[in-house]
């Protein structure tokens, strides 16, 4: 939608317009004929195929965890003083990968930013799948997963509490109240659009389904007055949560006193890079969406193109973060930070660190171009390239400053097990997954807000401008 | 129950005719005006009247009770009902606590905003609206927009309404009955519905608890209690004989308890104490002799021990001549085996005791029988 000239006194020059949000003509009813259709069709034989594909990952992961349950953790790789790896490598990461989507459909709502309507359901649905492979490293980490309640502080009769000065306790209370937020904000967004779908099926049983979904949706306008203010107060409420939650897992780090760990510019480092990492996994999904799913007018290259312009920026930020660590590492003249930090470069996992370095820093910085921005080839290159390099950084945090602390009789060389890789291929196979479940059931674009953004949705005049 | 009308419904093509259409619907005051959108508009709750969403409110008054919540029940617990100190900080150092403050905050206000819009605010989910099953509902949702003149008293004339309605512009208006049943939730429902969520709690309540008692001790889940190791005082199947402790093998010596010298006290002649004569040595020598010596051969070494006279037993003089001509190994020997009434005292001494002791027995030996030499050879 172009930005009405008649509101200002000078009209606004061309090439300052906004683009338009979608390509082609768009209206309210061909917009659900394309979105919330696609759920009923039957889906085609590449779906089942990656299905195929992404279960039989996720039943690598199954079995590896069933093993590691049987047998107790000294399956995977870990060992003193290496207590945490792929455990925490896999947590962090996959925790870092859902901010992307509670950054857009939050902090963007709220800066009005009118591009997020097309993409942000589906970026709030990988928030959720991806927080959901993200909780299963802590509950298999503690060895006794059936036994992880006791993470939880309730009366019990061995009469103790849980400790509420460790950061660890604090991730439980993050992850879970971003897990609750998460799908409060993801299903109320659905709402609407999953009534659009009860009165358009005609299959009786996805009637029924959408019919006890929508809770009895009307659209009447006394309820868009408090569902608007709703989600305002919820879009506020999860842009501190994406601060905040990936600044408490860094806690688990940065509270402590090994060297590596113990720096203060952790939780805003830990939060870019879970930003960075979380943009370039939608990138990748969406492609792949846009292409399959005949998006291309509502997902359009505009789409792509901020999104790469966000990962570019994000990649700068880490590049400063990278390089203060090796700032505070020599200005701090003590000789241990000094150690950990020319581990990262030159050590025995020395190569994991320039995996990250050329990731992060180098391979993005492809993106000042626009030819690089507007090709699929290069921009999946670059999200790749960061999944890969985002999955290595906190390879690098963990083992690298674990495995040579302040006691050299205890270093050791970590190596995992095959198990640790199984565990890690099942939760991508969980997350795909989901991703293929959710992309077939539900309407993967909020066809409400995008409504309402089309033009001459609004009324042309009396109504306050957005 | 005779059939009244609920309400009267019209459609309009374009958000600007549904607008347009809104101030001539109020002014004719046939019913409460309500607008059906499949999006929000911008400007129509000015343009109903509607009062602005108490919302805000409602998730403040939350946010400060999640706040003050998780702030009493860490302080409670941290402070007062199990004082932990960490990191040496106060017991009641609430700096730790605003993490979980600011979660807990989050979590109260968003459920108030959701549930509380959901619930309380709009009153679903509720499937029984008469809307909902009108022919207008499938263009609601999806591209057109819709005005309804809703029944505020028994004398609503839908047929008045449909008139209105239809000169303010809308099309396929459309007279919705009223239902059997109120449209509303009634308490009765309510009731019903808050019962069933009890029984549903208390069983899966119990569920739960069950599950957590008894599923650690199912198959795969004890395996890791069973544990290849050896318990104290239990039977294991790993040794021959089935018993988890094992007796050291033959000829083990403990450290520091060397084997006892056997034979006899002439063979042990030819011992060499091995321990120099110094300050320490001297001073072990001592503190063996006043516990283990002193209370039969006396603190001389001269047979008056305490014991002496009150048991009427014949400790031996050490100062006696027969005793200072002893070599070292014949006294070793004594305190190792024993002699007389005399018990050995390997069990608990040491080799460096032993040998320290009978440092210590010559020492009285020599100061009982000092010559001039002696005392020069400490003079400075």
């Amino acid at each position: 939608m172009r930005t009405d000239t008649s509101v200002h006194a000078v009209p606004i020059p061309e090439g300052l317009l906004e683009p338009a949000l979608t390509v082609g003509k768009v209206t309210p009813g061909s917009l659900d004929d394309q979105v919330l259709a696609f759920p009923e069709t039957k889906p085609p034989k590449q779906w089942y195929l990656a299905l195929a594909v992404t279960l039989s990952a996720l039943g690598v992961g199954v079995a590896c965890i069933g093993y590691t349950f049987t047998t107790g953790i000294g399956a995977w790789g870990n060992s003193s003083p290496v207590f945490w790896a792929f455990d925490i490598i896999n947590f962090v990461f996959w925790v870092g990968i859902g901010h992307a989507g509670t950054l857009i459909s939050a902090i963007l709502f709220l800066f009005r930013k009118r591009w997020r309507n097309a993409i942000a359901r589906f970026a709030e649905a990988m928030t959720i799948f991806a927080v959901m492979c993200a909780v299963i490293f802590p509950l298999i980490h503690v060895g006794r997963p059936w036994l992880a309640y006791w993470l939880f502080p309730y009366p019990n009769e061995r009469a103790l509490w849980t400790n509420f000065r460790s950061p660890l306790l604090w991730d439980v209370f993050a992850v879970n109240t971003y897990f609750s937020v998460s799908l409060m904000f993801w299903y109320l967004g659905l709402i609407p659009d999953i009534a659009s779908m009860r009165d358009r099926t005609t299959s009786k049983l996805r009637k029924t389904i959408y019919t006890v979904l929508a809770l009895g949706w009307r659209g009447a306008a006394s309820h868009w007055q408090h569902y608007e203010k709703a989600y305002l107060l919820l879009a506020g409420l999860a842009t501190g949560l994406v601060l905040s939650v990936h600044s408490v897992v860094s806690f688990d780090f940065a509270t402590s006193v090994v060297p590596g760990w113990h720096m203060t510019i952790f939780p805003p480092y830990f939060v870019a890079g879970a930003i960075f990492a979380g943009f370039s996994m939608v990138v990748i999904v969406l492609v792949v969406v846009r292409e399959t799913m005949q998006l291309k007018n509502l997902i359009t290259m505009r789409h792509l193109d901020v999104m790469n312009k966000v990962i570019l920026a994000m990649s700068c930020i880490m590049a400063y973060s990278y390089m203060m660590e090796g700032f505070t590492a020599w200005y701090s003249m003590n000789e241990y930070l000094h150690h950990g930090f020319m581990n990262i470069i030159t050590g025995t996992y020395g190569w994991a660190g320039w995996v990250t370095i050329s990731c992060n820093i180098f391979i993005p910085q492809l993106l000042w171009f626009k030819k690089c921005r507007s090709s699929y080839f290069w921009m999946i290159l670059v999200a790749i390239g960061v999944t890969i390099g985002m999955w290595f950084e906190r390879f690098v945090i963990i083992v690298i400053s674990l495995h040579q602390d302040y006691l050299p009789s205890a270093w050791r060389i970590y190596k995992p097990t095959m198990i640790d890789f199984g565990i890690l291929l099942g939760t991508f196979g969980l997350f795909f997954t989901l991703v293929l479940i959710f992309a077939r059931v539900l309407p993967v674009i909020a066809t409400t807000e995008v409504k309402a953004i089309l033009p001459d949705a609004q009324p042309s005049h009396g109504g306050s401008h957005e | 129950m005779s059939k009244k009308s609920y309400a009267v419904l019209g459609l309009f093509e374009t958000p600007d005719a549904l607008m347009h259409a809104i101030p001539k619907l109020r002014a004719a005051k046939l019913g409460t005006v309500e607008a059906y959108t499949p999006y929000p508009i911008h400007g129509i709750d000015e343009a109903l009247g509607l009062r602005r969403s108490p919302l805000g409110g409602m998730v403040l008054v939350m946010g400060v009770l999640g706040a003050l919540t998780a702030f009493g029940f860490q302080y409670w617990i941290s402070a007062i009902d199990y004082p932990i100190i960490t990191g040496g900080k106060s017991a009641a150092s609430w700096e730790a606590f605003i993490p979980i403050m600011f979660e807990v905050t989050v979590l109260f206000a968003t459920f108030t905003a959701g549930l509380g819009m959901l619930l309380l605010l709009n009153r679903l989910p509720f499937f029984g609206h008469p809307v909902l099953s009108s022919k207008a509902m499938k263009g609601i949702t999806r591209d057109r927009y819709a005005l309804a003149l809703e029944a505020e008293s028994e004398a609503f004339d839908s047929a008045a309404a449909a008139q209105a309605l239809e000169a303010a512009g809308a099309a396929d208006i459309e007279v919705l009955p009223a239902p059997d049943r109120s449209p509303f939730l009634t308490s009765d429902y309510i009731l019903r519905t808050l019962g069933g969520i009890f029984v549903a709690c208390l069983v899966a309540g119990l569920g739960i608890y069950s599950l957590i008692k008894w599923f650690p001790l199912l198959a795969p889940m004890k395996y890791m209690q069973d544990q290849p190791r050896l318990n104290a005082q239990k039977a294991s199947t790993f040794f021959k004989d089935g018993h988890g402790m094992q007796p050291p093998v033959p000829g083990t010596v403990a450290r520091g308890y060397l084997p006892t010298a056997t034979g006899t006290q002439e063979a042990a002649a030819t011992l060499v104490n091995p321990l120099p004569r110094n300050k320490d040595v001297f001073a072990q020598g001592r503190k063996v002799y006043t516990s283990r010596c002193e209370v039969c051969h006396g603190a001389l070494a001269n047979g008056a021990g305490s014991l002496t006279a009150a048991y009427g037993a014949k400790p031996a003089n050490l100062q006696a001549q027969q005793f200072r001509d002893y070599p070292d190994g014949k006294i070793y020997w004594a305190v190792v085996n024993g002699k007389n009434a005399m018990p050995g005292h390997a069990a608990y001494l040491t080799e460096p005791q032993r040998w320290a002791v009978v440092h210590y027995v010559r020492a009285l030996q020599r100061a009982q029988n000092a010559t001039d030499e002696d005392l020069k050879v400490v003079a400075p």
